[in-house]
């Protein structure tokens, strides 16, 4: 997982401010752990998986084999127009997403994202294996990490404007 | 000078915290940010994402009615409004984890019953690197912009985000 840097962001010092996007894999974006279907997994087994594991994708693959992704996105589609749930996953995922190798770096995954509209995005290992997935929020989190204290303690708006300089 | 990265007013070098708005500045005589991105992030506010308008539906409004207007409008999510004040917020995340095998039942269920309650807000000045810090904390993909009334304005979501840093590197790239 997470990796820290030589200037590792653990000690909360704005020293410790560094974004390298352009360099770092995706590896420390904090991809999650693959949540993995069969493709004839019915739509209501995988509905009921999201919600037990609270998460908004699962990943359909058969041996080890991506063969599409089923987000919370299709979900929505089908709940709103009261669809079948009793269909194959395979009928109703988005097939043959776009994925990232573990070698490719956060800047490229952002820029993937931002393009194609993704918020997840399966990574594969050199051997075209199943890794883990890059959510929108794992980058969020990474830019936190790699970001100095003071911007997350920026007062509550409105100020409390204290008194004006002239006359203190 | 030192020039407070919240409010902009100019604090005489060395001050610790700042004068107008009382952020603390001790951090900023340490260094300066190392590329235009992080340059950007600290001085950018929520405004320049250009957020969308918020599309808002009533309390009372069918929970089937919400999901087909997700679909239609291609948005992630509804603010819900009562009197012109925001009291909720429901997106595909509420639907998929409150609706789920059972929304054929739920259907005429108001969305007031499976919104989110006491949605965290940000106001158009807000810094950018601040809006990334609240969505990541409250692990949030939309955040409603309010004005001073509290009023709902605006409506940030992470694909903006994404969208702005995929442009500012773009910018420094070329």
């Amino acid at each position: 997982m997470f990796v820290a840097q030589e200037n590792g962001s653990d000690s909360g010092n704005a020293v410790n401010f560094h974004l390298r996007l352009d360099a770092e894999s995706v590896e420390h974006a904090f991809p999650s752990d693959p949540l993995a279907v069969d493709p004839k997994t019915s739509v209501r087994e995988v509905l009921a998986l999201l919600k037990d594991s609270q998460t908004g994708h699962v990943v359909v693959a058969e041996s080890g084999e991506i063969q599409g992704i089923f987000t919370e996105r299709d979900a929505l589609k089908l709940m709103a127009e009261g669809a079948d749930f009793q269909v194959p996953v395979a009928d109703v995922m988005s097939p043959d997403p776009v994925t990232l190798r573990n070698q490719d770096t956060v800047g490229q995954a952002i820029q993937i994202m931002a393009r194609g509209g993704y918020r997840r995005i399966p990574i594969l290992d050199d051997t075209a294996k199943l890794q883990g997935v890059l959510k929108s929020s794992g980058i969020l989190h990474y830019l936190v990490q790699h970001f100095p204290a003071v911007i997350y303690n920026l007062p509550p708006h409105p100020h409390h404007n204290t008194q004006e300089r002239e006359g203190a | 000078m030192i020039i407070c990265p919240d409010c902009n007013c100019e604090n005489i070098e060395g001050s610790d915290e700042c004068e107008q708005c009382g952020q603390s500045l001790t951090s900023l005589h340490l260094t300066d940010p190392a590329t235009e991105i992080e340059r950007s992030l600290l001085d950018d506010r929520v405004s320049v994402l250009n957020p969308k308008l918020p599309v808002a539906v009533s309390p009372q409004t069918p929970v089937g009615e919400v999901l087909q207007k997700l679909v239609a409008q291609s948005i992630g999510c509804v603010i819900v409004v009562e009197g012109g004040e925001l009291v909720g917020i429901f997106s595909e995340r509420d639907a998929l984890q409150k609706l789920n095998v059972d929304v054929d039942e739920l259907r005429e269920r108001p969305v007031s019953e499976y919104m989110t309650e006491d949605a965290q807000t940000l106001v158009a000045d807000s810094k950018v690197a601040f809006a990334v810090h609240r969505m990541d904390l409250g692990n949030y993909r939309h955040v409603p912009i309010v004005d001073d009334q509290g009023r709902p304005v605006g409506i940030v979501s992470v694909r903006d985000i994404l969208r702005y840093l995929a442009e500012k590197m773009g910018a420094t790239a070329s």
